[in-house]
């Protein structure tokens, strides 16, 4: 197995929305991902006008083995609001990149919704799918996502309770971190998500050595 | 981050109100056990307090985790 080999069986693409309302729930996401020892890939990670969204995003599903979609935001709120495409056709090209050859062919997903089966109203194509909900919930989502690694095999992942008080007081010290380098709430509200990342690797990093 | 480490011990004192399935956990940091679970918030808030005795600051999270207000001990105004 080489580097890239290894890379794609750790890499996870992230299909979400990155929409302030989004922020409650892509933090611990994220935050989850990282916490498994895993390694988040979204589409925002790098940012070059000059490189197409999709030939990205298509790079980044064929380097992941692994994929969580969140399609609870693809329903427009108000009349005259468009449908919000963007997931469920990332989500296509993920469960269309299976079909290709070799390690392709172990990719896996999870897709989550916010209330169980509202997704058939919208994609009856994936009627009998196992699909979860986190009903906008972040507790639940972690939950979620820790239970979709445990099932896939992974050993000893700890509890998703551990995990989300973790969580709790990794934002504790980030906030404290951030306010003494003089960042605002707004600042944090709207951190860019690599920026978040970073911070989350950092201080996994230090809390190795304590008690994670 | 390495200023972060130095404040180890002060901040392992913290208590934190974090938001459960089942109400609102009272946690000193470092603890894998909640100290107690309180149907309300404001309740949980109260019983951080006390356990804190003011010895050690106390965080109030929302429900995504997120810091509600920061109550600062008095060894750490």
């Amino acid at each position: 197995m080489n580097s890239s080999d290894l890379d794609f069986s750790r890499n996870v693409f992230i299909n979400c929305p990155f929409d302030p309302e989004y922020i409650p729930l892509l933090r611990p996401l994220l935050f989850t991902v990282l916490f498994l020892n895993y390694n988040p890939r979204i589409a925002s990670e790098r940012f070059d006008s000059g490189e197409a969204r999709i030939n990205k995003i298509c790079e980044l599903i064929k380097c992941s083995r692994y994929s969580i979609h969140d399609i609870s935001r693809i329903r427009s709120k108000k009349r005259g609001e468009y449908y919000r495409l963007n997931m469920p056709f990332e989500l296509g090209i993920d469960l269309g990149c299976r079909l290709g050859e070799g390690i392709l062919q172990s990719k896996t997903c999870l897709i989550l919704e916010k209330d169980k089966y509202d997704y058939q109203k919208a994609i009856s194509d994936l009627s009998n799918s196992d699909i979860k909900s986190h009903n906008n919930d972040p507790e639940t989502l972690v939950f979620q996502v820790r239970n979709w690694f445990a099932e896939l095999g992974m050993e000893n992942a700890p509890s998703a309770t551990r995990i989300w008080k973790r969580f709790n007081e990794f934002m504790a010290d980030f906030r404290e971190a951030r306010e003494k380098d003089g960042f605002k709430d707004r600042d944090l509200e709207f951190m860019p998500a690599p920026e978040y990342i970073n911070f989350i690797k950092q201080w996994i990093a230090v809390s190795a050595g304590q008690t994670r | 981050m390495a200023k972060r480490s130095a404040s180890v011990s002060a901040k392992s004192q913290r208590v934190h109100v974090i938001s459960r399935k089942d109400g609102w956990a009272v946690q000193k940091e470092g603890n894998t056990k909640a100290s107690k679970v309180f149907d309300r918030k404001e309740a949980a808030v109260e019983g951080a307090r006390k356990l804190s005795k003011g010895h050690s600051d106390v965080i109030v999270h929302k429900k995504d985790g997120s810091i509600q207000r920061w109550e600062r001990s008095e060894s750490n105004p």
